[in-house]
Parts: C-alpha cells; structure tokens; sequence
C-alpha cells in the first residue's frame, strides 16, 4: 500500500465518521491514533524486543569482560552500580583465543560445518528432484508419501536418535561426519521436499509446457525453470544447515569426541573442572554468531521455513 | 474479493488441466522421485522396524552380546513405571504453559506489529532467538538464573520477587523457569504466524467492524480471531510438535532435575536410552512417543491444507 493511499482513506474518515475523531480504532486500523495508546503500545513492544535481546547482550559482554569481572554482581537493588557493570568494562579477546589455543574449537567449527553442509547439500539436492516430481505428478498414494515424508521430518529427535545409535554402531558410522551427515539428512531431506515442493507448485506448469511445446525435451524444460526457484534452492541450503548446525541430541549421542559439533562442546565446556562463563559465551558465541549472519540474509524465507511452509512472507 | 485474496491468487496461479505429453511421465518423474524416496524409507523405515524389533527384546550394547526375546516385558514394565506417566504429566503441563503464554503474548504482538510502521525492523529483531541453538539458549539462561552471578536472578532479587534460594534448584520453579526459555525463544515465531493471519483480515470488515460500535477489543474476537484460526492452530500444533521433539532446553538447564521435576518424556527416554543404555526398554518408549507425533502430524497435515488455497485436482500428470 502506497502512503498517499493511506492518507487518502484516512481524510475520507475523518469526514465522515461521527463522535471522537481519535480513538483506539485509528491505532489498529491505519496505525496511529491517540497519543497515549500509542506510547503504551510502542512502550510494550520497546519492552519486549529489550528482553529478546537482553539475553544476546549478557552473552557478548560475558564474553568479552577479563575472567572474575563477569562473575561480579553489584549488591541487590544497586540500580546505578548494575547500569555501569553492564556497560563500562575493557574488552578482552582472552575467552575466544583460549577456545581456539587450548579446546581445539578450530575442529569442531569445521566438523559443524562439514556436517551441517554436507547434510544440507545431500538434502537439497535429492530434495529438488523429489519435490518436483511430487509438485508435478499426480498418482495414487501421493497424499500418504507426502504424509510418511513430513511425519519423518515431526518425528522426535531423540526416538530417532535411539535405533540411529544401533544401526549406525554396527555400520561403524558412530563418531563420524558422514554419520552426522546422513543423521542430520533425515530431518532435512523431508523438510527440503516440504519447502521446496511449495516453490515449484508456485511456478506455473504452463511454463515448462511451453518449452516442450517449442520442442524442448522434459528435462530441458526443467532446466529452464530452475531458475525461477534459485532463490528458494538458496533459502533451503541455508535453513537446512541452520537445522543440522544447531541440533545438540544426534552429536552429542553419535558424534563422539571425533565428531564433535560446537554446541556439543559448548555445553562440555560445563562439566570439565569447574565452569568458566566467560569462556562458555565465547563459545555460544561462536556458535550462533554465523547462524545469526545467515539467518538475517535469508530473512525473507526465515519464517517460512521455521513454520514448515504454513507462512508465506 | 479482498485486496488481499486478489493479491493471494495472482502468486498462485493454478496450473490448467494437463495437455497431452511426449514422453510418458512416469519414465521422466519416477526416476527424479526415487532417489530420495529410498534415501528416507533406509533413514525412517528401517530404524522404525528396528525399534519395534527391539521393543520386544533386551537389547545390550556389549559387543557379542546376543539380542533376547522377552515378550512383553518392556511394555508391561513401560505401563507400570510411575515415572514414565510422571513424564508424560510433565511434558502436558509444559507444553499447554507455554502454548498458552506464547499464544497470548504472541497474538497480542501481531496485533500491535500488524499496524507498525517498523515492522520488518521489528520482526528481524525478533526472529534472532530462533536462530539460536536450543542448547546455547540454555546455557546462556542458566546463567542468567545463576544464584550469584546471573543478571535475571539479581534483577528479580532487585526487584523484590525472589529472597535468595535458586531458581533451576528449586522444584516448585524449574519447569517455569524453563517455560520462559521457550516463550523467550519462540514466542516471535507465534507472532508471525498470526501476524501472516492478520494480513488476509478484510481491512473494510475491520472497520465495519468498528462503525458499528463494536470496541477494539469484541471486532478482534468477532471479525479478526475467525480469520487467525487457522493460524493459530498452525502455531500451536507446531509448537507441540517442537516441544516433544527439541528437549535441548532441559539437557542444558536442568538435566530433569531437581527431584524428576522437569523431566519430560523425552528427557526420560533419552535417560533410559543413552545414560543407561537399555535400548530394549527406549525403543519401546520411543514407539509411544512416535505414535503420538504421528497422530498429531496428521491433524498438522490436514491443517495446513485447510489453509492453502484450493488448487485445481487435475494438476499435473499422472504417474
């Protein structure tokens, strides 16, 4: 909508509608009314995105203060105190430098990553053919595969991690990326169809049938509408290694020290010799900080993929 | 029809009935589908049998060790094991909490997004918790909650609400504290939803709505709650669903503790399964709890339909 639009509608109400020219229903209606509810309104939302990000600011600063100057609270009801605590500190790099020199972090951030990718790859690309040929098809017990391929992506994690563990230890896949890889492809790959049959039901058939019309074979017709759903293809890579680099219960089971992911470490980081926060936020750190990178360049289909497709933004 | 059902049916053109092909379809599409079909049925099928096989039997892990029949031993032994039941108890009580909360706190959020000029500044703000990783998510809460340097346990103090103790060690708090965690994390996503609700409400319906003197508050049950429905049930189904699927949360924060209080069903089956390693006895958990996902799957697969825009039946071609 056009803003000379809205203005427009708003001047027509004005002169139509009776009794208080403001009042609540402009706020809800076209966005602005009444002074005070719309104090109260962005007061509530200013709150809430404060406690979003609340505990995204606790995790950097965390990690960024010397050892022992986190750990150090003011006294209860020091307001003034807490205020400065939070703000004023001489950064350090000390945490992050230590996760690299002496927890061998390097590895597991390149296990995350030959992991997630790997499982992300293998899904979008058996995902892609499927998911065409469910878009295009039709035949009988369509409604069932569609109904065992999206149960599979429901299905608990932990239920499916427990036969996982017995046949891959007698496949020897146990504490190996390709075990990973192929754990993670079980989650992804039905999601990958899910997602991606819904971009290819939005690209008209008549597109390739105008191809084969002008004498192209099938396959150069799909060919030819691949790039209408690059995009799509682009978000999915992404989502699917978003899924696989933040799961914790299939590592941690089957990744063993070999295969160990950065939120499997991060976590162990807890039970070994005590617990060091500063060095624990570093550490979540490093772990979410791509995720955030890729999630906000993928913004747009963000919300369609945490919700299975039910959103379309 | 609305501006918005216009604008729904333009992205969506449906395909026309299908025309006659060259090649038969079934040589171009099946070869294109199997691939993945046999990659899934290898990833779910046969762990599926293996679990139904190993419900039935006691399984042990020690290299050599044969595999026993034991008949119904593990179901029996499932059925009077009070903590199973505990757990199911546990993972109700958390899931309808939080549902609750976040469907709440979430659909007031739409609303007040749907009109905001920052929208799209504001929903990026608040899609970052979903990026986290549940695990991380935890950690860093538990140290929020630390008795004596997390900043939320002093905040709470500060204001007078807590008087010292601990909040994750305490039973009668845990499982809440945990609740904020996924209202935290997934609250947004709630919002979004209905937020994508919200945009096919009739925007003249709405204002009818109030010109006949009906105040914010009854036109957003009478015309807009009818049109978020659907939405609403999406979120709540997939928050379910995530709820018994994703337990990284607890793993992080409390471990099922203290005194089994926040320990779910799956925590539970994760316990018998990989801390005691009697596989005989997860197995048969693990197919309860697969049951339950599936029955809820198909209430979350008739949904989503009910949601999508009728397409045409003979898209397509037939296989």
């Amino acid at each position: 909508m056009t803003s000379s639009v809205l203005t427009q509608a708003q001047t027509d109400e004005e002169e139509v509608s009776p009794g208080p020219a403001i009042d609540m229903r402009d706020q809800v209606v076209k966005g602005q009314g009444s002074r005070w509810s719309g104090i109260v309104i962005s007061g509530f939302i200013a709150l809430y995105v404060i406690f979003t990000l609340i505990p995204f600011f606790i995790m950097l600063t965390t990690a960024l203060k010397p050892a022992g100057e986190a750990l150090n609270l003011p006294a209860t009801g020091d307001w003034g105190g807490a205020l400065k605590k939070l703000f004023v500190f001489t950064p350090t790099f000390e945490h992050f430098s230590s996760l690299f020199s002496q927890n061998n972090f390097s590895k597991y951030l390149l296990n995350s990553v030959l992991a997630a990718v790997g499982s992300a790859v293998i899904s979008v690309v058996f995902g892609t053919t499927a998911a065409y040929a469910i878009s295009r098809g039709r035949f009988r017990g369509k409604g069932d595969l569609y109904f065992w391929i999206i149960s599979t992506r429901m299905a608990p994690v932990v239920a499916v991690t427990v036969p996982l563990y017995a046949i891959f230890k007698n496949l020897g896949l146990l504490n190996t990326i390709p075990g990973l890889v192929l754990a993670y492809t079980v989650f992804n790959l039905p999601f990958a169809i899910w997602i991606l049959k819904g971009f290819f039901d939005a690209v008209p058939y008549d597109i390739e049938e105008a191809y084969m019309v002008d004498g192209h074979s099938r396959w150069q017709a799909l060919l030819k509408i691949v790039p209408l759903v690059v995009p799509g293809l682009a978000a999915v890579l992404v989502l699917c290694i978003l899924l696989a680099w933040n799961d914790y219960i299939f590592a941690a089971v089957m990744g063993g020290e070999s295969a160990k992911t950065l939120p499997v470490a991060t976590q162990g980081l807890k039970s070994a010799s005590g617990i060091d926060w500063g060095q624990i936020m570093a550490a979540g750190t490093v772990t979410v900080a791509p995720m955030l990178l890729l999630g906000i360049v993928i913004r747009k289909y963000m919300v369609q993929g945490l919700t299975m497709g039910a959103v379309k933004q | 029809m609305s501006v918005a059902e216009t604008a729904f049916v333009e992205t969506q053109a449906p395909a026309p009935a299908p025309k006659p092909n060259k090649v038969k379809p079934r040589r171009f599409l099946l070869p294109l589908l199997l691939p993945a079909v046999i990659l899934l049925a290898l990833l779910s099928i046969y762990p599926l049998g293996w679990l139904i096989y190993s419900s039935f039997h006691s399984v042990s892990l020690a290299p050599g060790a044969p595999q026993e029949w034991v008949g119904g031993d593990n179901w029996s032994r499932m059925i009077k094991d009070p903590l199973y039941w505990h757990s199911w108890g546990i993972l109700a009580k958390y899931s309808i909490v939080s549902m609750a909360l976040e469907v709440g706190l979430g659909t007031l959020l739409a609303v007040l997004l749907n009109r905001s000029k920052h929208e799209k500044v504001l929903v990026t703000l608040m899609l970052m918790p979903m990026m986290m990783a549940p695990v991380v998510a935890g950690l860093l809460w538990q140290y929020l909650y630390n008795g004596t340097f997390g900043w939320y346990f002093w905040f709470l103090e500060s204001v007078g609400l807590l008087h010292g103790g601990t909040i994750l060690g305490d039973p009668s708090l845990a499982l809440w504290a945990i609740v904020v965690v996924d209202v935290w994390e997934w609250t947004p996503l709630v919002a979004l939803i209905v937020l994508s609700g919200l945009k096919l409400v009739p925007k003249d319906q709405m204002e009818a709505s109030w010109m006949d003197g009906a105040g914010p508050v009854r036109s957003f049950f009478q015309v807009a709650l009818p049109s978020i429905k659907a939405s609403l049930i999406i979120a709540v189904l997939l928050r379910f669903m995530d709820n018994i699927r994703i337990i990284d949360h607890f793993i992080a924060l409390t471990g099922g503790g203290p005194a089994n209080s926040t320990k779910v069903l799956p925590l539970f089956l994760y316990e018998q399964s990989f801390s005691f390693f009697d596989l005989g006895y997860g197995s048969t958990i693990a197919l309860t709890l697969l049951l339950v996902t599936i029955l809820l799957g198909k209430f979350v697969v008739t949904s989503f339909e009910e949601r999508e825009p009728k397409r045409l039946k003979d898209e397509g071609e037939v296989l």
